[in-house]
């Protein structure tokens, strides 16, 4: 995955040897290149760009490669990460409410009632 | 039977001649029983006005051993209208009732809050060692020691983050920016809010580059870094979890992990609260001025220069 250059202000060194870190221009570009990329994802149906990289990279290289270059390769792997595991989550949660929901018909069903 | 009876009628009228009528009458159709009848009745009525010449007799003698003073009494019939019709309300009595018991509630809700506060900075402090924060020593921006006695006369807020933290730590750090500045209303400028950073990645984090990063969310913000056994101490003190690689090569990169809490610390420097990612500016700085302001109140030391 890292055959495409990434970003050089990501390795820019500071002076006392320590590396300096996006700033919020930066951060804000890394932020929208993302949110382009996963544009692409959602209309191509594709879920995990790490998983189906070849896909994605098929039906999205423009986004894909606008997006690692304005993001570190660690800040790629992460927003690539935790775009499954919120879509993850947000399904949990969605089964979790029908099935509460069901359950709370199912004992109105049975003339039970809260309070 | 009927001419028994009219017989009887007559002899009724012919002896009584008196206007117990109705009693007589009803006698009459019973039969019979005539002459215990008519005595049972006049029983009646010499019982009746033996007992209202009673009456009358125990209302002289409670008046005689009556207390309240006369002048109680209404003299008017205005005045006997007025008072029956109010009793011993009035709208001062009303009045008096609402704000005594209004002020009464207020009272005993402040208290309580305050007491629930209490208990909660009281209960985080533990018995002897605090459980969260403790010494420590780092370096600030300047390269200047800068150890938890440093923290101490002032409220302190401490986060722990890196700089190449991707999306969460810039929005906690834009929140923070937001509460130095609400809560410095809220002080009115008083110097007595300490916001402090401090690095769990001090390979990366050098006074320099940390120096940048902070100035772009907020320039009261003490940013602080030391070595990497030095940072790994003050997370442990915090109860920090954090996962910086310990060696790392020149040029890798690298996310940490790092738990995401304010630490909310008072003059003492023991811990008072936690203010996480659910919290919005407006209900972190109410915790802390709550927090401050119960400080103040309790007369207890505070730096303010």
């Amino acid at each position: 995955m890292g055959w495409l250059p990434w970003s050089s202000e990501s390795t820019n060194t500071a002076s006392d040897g320590g590396r300096i870190a996006p700033d919020r221009t930066s951060r804000q570009r890394c932020y929208e290149g993302r949110d382009m990329f996963f544009t692409c994802l959602d209309r191509n149906d594709i879920l995990d760009a790490i998983k189906d990289d070849k896909e994605a990279r098929r039906k999205c290289g423009k986004e894909i490669a606008e997006f690692e270059t304005a993001c570190s390769r660690a800040w790629v792997k992460y927003f690539k990460e935790k775009r499954v595991m919120e879509y993850n989550r947000d399904k949990t949660i969605e089964r979790i409410k029908k099935e509460d929901a069901a359950q709370v018909q199912e004992l109105k069903a049975q003339g039970w009632n809260s309070r | 039977m009927a001419s028994t009876m009219r017989s009887m009628s007559r002899i009724l009228t012919r002896t009584s001649r008196s206007a117990l009528s109705p009693i007589e009458h009803t006698a009459a159709k019973t039969t019979g029983l005539f002459s215990a009848n008519l005595r049972a009745a006049t029983n009646v009525n010499s019982r009746s006005s033996s007992s209202s010449s009673n009456n009358n007799a125990g209302l002289l003698l409670r008046r005689s051993f009556s207390t309240s003073p006369a002048c109680l009494r209404a003299r008017t019939m205005g005045q006997l209208k007025a008072r029956n019709s109010t009793g011993p309300f009035s709208w001062k009595a009303a009045l008096l009732f609402v704000l005594t018991g209004g002020g009464m509630i207020i009272y005993f809700r402040v208290e309580k809050e305050r007491l629930e506060r209490k208990r909660i900075a009281e209960m985080s402090k533990g018995v002897g060692k605090p459980k969260v924060g403790g010494p420590f020593t780092l370096k600030d921006l300047d390269g200047k020691e800068f150890t938890a006695e440093d923290l101490k006369g002032r409220y302190s807020f401490v986060y722990f983050g890196f700089t190449h933290c991707p999306d969460i730590c810039p929005d906690e750090l834009d929140k923070m920016a937001e509460i130095i500045d609400k809560v410095k209303e809220a002080t009115k400028g008083e110097n007595v809010f300490l916001p402090v950073f401090i690095t769990c990645d001090p390979a990366r984090d050098t006074p320099e580059v940390l120096r940048a990063y902070l100035k772009e969310f907020h320039p009261d913000i003490i940013g602080l870094t030391g070595t990497y056994d030095e940072v790994k101490h003050v997370c442990k003190q915090y109860r920090v979890y954090f996962s910086t690689p310990r060696d790392i090569k020149p040029g890798e990169d690298y996310l940490v992990d790092h738990s995401i809490y304010f630490y909310l610390m008072d003059p003492d420097n023991d811990f008072v609260e936690c203010i996480g990612r659910q919290d919005t500016p407006e209900s972190a700085t109410r915790t802390i001025m709550e927090h401050i302001n119960d400080w103040k109140r309790e007369g207890k030391p505070l730096k303010k220069d």
